[in-house]
């Protein structure tokens, strides 16, 4: 990963690639039923990653408050198996970088979402057709995710050919750019033939929120951003883990029981976010860990920096444990001895 | 040996030891006036025991009979400290029955904050639920600062397997057949 000359690169090969494929007509009204609609192209598109053999480079940036940062990245897709990744550096794979990853995953950039998450798009945006463009000189059909305000959330140029997401574009509240991603090479093999591919179960650990929050767990069911809930899962290390989209994009909580050992964060500083402390450390995401409470929470996301902060000050920030607390806790612990349904 | 003196009587009533016996026995035999003493104790206890008994007297007997009977009611209980007895200037003055001494303690009045020998009795028992009550929620407190365990301890997060677990998350959906590969 290069920084600075990298992302000057990106955003002159984004404008030069949003020059080439700017839409060639206006706006259509979206109708979520037909094929053709931008919810029917999406849904395509997810299905035809997952099914479509391909091979190509691909440029990712993403901006966060303390900068940019770029990447160029080799994916080959393998029907039925998923996507391998590999993180290029002066022609070379970046060694440790080359992982054989879902496309439905933020590792495989979320080129492929779940119907369940296009639905959670559905009911926070209005996604429309918004023309014709071009990408890798390959025609693209353009959708576009709005705000219901109407600025833009997200635009995708989907290859009319395959069905592939060549290219992608989330924005913030304001309309800037907070991640895009677009293929720079794209390639299908001769007589490629779609695969098979069986959808995995939707599963919805969210069912296990009120035996997580009986044991002692607190966590909102949403956040601020349009973000829901869509996992939330305890390990057995005693760790939860909580799992957010609004439908673009992920949030990932972990939080643990426990008060934060500062000195042993290597690599990360703090800083002053919506008044509260919050450590971070340079990286293409979003990384965040605080204390709260007597647990400590650690977040990854690539969302917009604007949806971030405002989903991280709605997560709890409170002071540490005192003795009042410890005093609630052998409360409780008594008033569970007692209680005999317990 | 000398004359038997006082030991004439319990030579009479057989109560002397086997050698004072020999002894007195040979002593007799050559002093005339041990043995007159001796036989004049032994005609004088012979008339005593001859003697009748003393009558009961009559009157005593049937006194004695009339303490077995029935009495009349207990009288009434006298208060140790009446309350509505003799007194002289609004100090109370101990009656025939009263057995403690005047209460001169100072009295306490309404605000004056007076405490020590006057102190009542329901202020004692008021002390004492308090005490009682200062104890039992030291007690109740210090048993739920046990209870609720130790205070949470420092960590690190694992960071990197936290990293690695959301990248391989699949939003409404189980994890493809894709499996992270380092």
């Amino acid at each position: 990963m290069t920084r600075a000359p990298l992302a000057l690169a990106a955003v002159a090969v984004l404008f030069g690639l949003t020059a080439l494929s700017a839409p060639a007509r206006a706006v259509q009204p979206d109708d979520e039923l037909g094929e053709d609609s931008g919810l029917g192209l999406l849904r395509q598109a997810a299905h035809a990653v997952r099914v479509q053999a391909y091979y190509g480079t691909q440029f990712v940036t993403m901006w966060n408050p303390e900068g940019s940062s770029s990447s160029l990245v080799d994916v080959t897709s393998v029907p039925g198996v998923g996507i391998t990744v590999k993180t290029m550096a002066a022609g070379e794979a970046v060694p440790g970088t080359v992982e054989l990853v879902d496309p439905a995953t933020p590792a495989g950039g979320l080129a492929a979402p779940h119907d369940g998450m296009i639905d959670v798009m559905a009911r926070n945006f209005e996604v429309t057709t918004a023309g014709e463009g071009r990408v890798c000189g390959r025609p693209t059909r353009i959708v576009e995710v709005m705000r219901p305000g109407g600025a833009p959330a997200a635009r995708y140029w989907i290859d009319e050919a395959s069905g592939v997401i060549l290219r992608r574009e989330i924005l913030d509240a304001g309309g800037r750019l907070a991640r895009a991603s677009a293929f720079i090479d794209f390639r299908l093999p001769e007589q490629a033939k779609p695969g098979a591919y069986t959808d995995g179960n939707a599963f919805f650990a969210v069912a296990d929120a009120p035996a997580l929050k009986a044991k002692g767990w607190d966590f909102p069911a949403t956040l601020p951003g349009r973000l829901e809930l869509f996992s939330a899962d305890e390990s057995e290390n005693g760790y939860l883990q909580l799992g957010y989209s609004d439908g673009l994009s992920m949030v990932s909580v972990f939080v643990q029981p426990g008060t934060l050992d500062e000195e042993g964060l290597r690599g990360w500083h703090p800083q002053r976010r919506g008044g509260h402390t919050i450590w971070v450390r340079d990286s293409v995401g979003q990384e965040m860990i605080w204390a709260s409470g007597g647990h400590v929470y650690t977040v990854f996301t690539d969302a917009p920096a604007d949806m971030v902060d405002a989903a991280v000050s709605a997560l709890p920030h409170e002071a540490e444990p005192g003795v009042l607390a410890r005093l609630g806790r052998g409360a409780q612990t008594v008033l569970a001895w007692l209680n005999p349904f317990a | 040996m000398s004359h038997l003196g006082e030991r004439v009587s319990a030579f009479v009533d057989g109560e002397l030891s086997h050698s004072e016996r020999e002894r007195a026995l040979a002593h007799l035999t050559f002093c005339a006036a041990c043995r007159a003493e001796v036989d004049s104790t032994r005609a004088l206890k012979s008339r005593l025991r001859s003697l009748d008994g003393p009558a009961m007297p009559t009157d005593l007997t049937m006194a004695l009979l009339r303490m077995a009977e029935p009495g009349d009611p207990l009288p009434p209980r006298t208060r140790p400290f009446p309350d509505k007895g003799a007194s002289f200037g609004g100090v109370s003055i101990p009656g025939p029955y009263s057995f403690a001494p005047l209460d001169n303690r100072p009295r306490r009045g309404a605000g004056d904050g007076l405490v020590g020998p006057g102190r009542s009795t329901r202020n004692r028992r008021r002390a004492g639920y308090v005490a009682v009550g200062v104890a039992s929620a030291a007690v109740a407190l210090g048993t739920l600062f046990v209870v609720g365990g130790s205070d949470p301890k420092p960590v690190v997060p694992p960071v990197e397997m936290f990293k690695q677990q959301h990248n391989t998350t699949v939003p409404y959906g189980t994890p493809g057949p894709a499996a992270p590969r380092p």
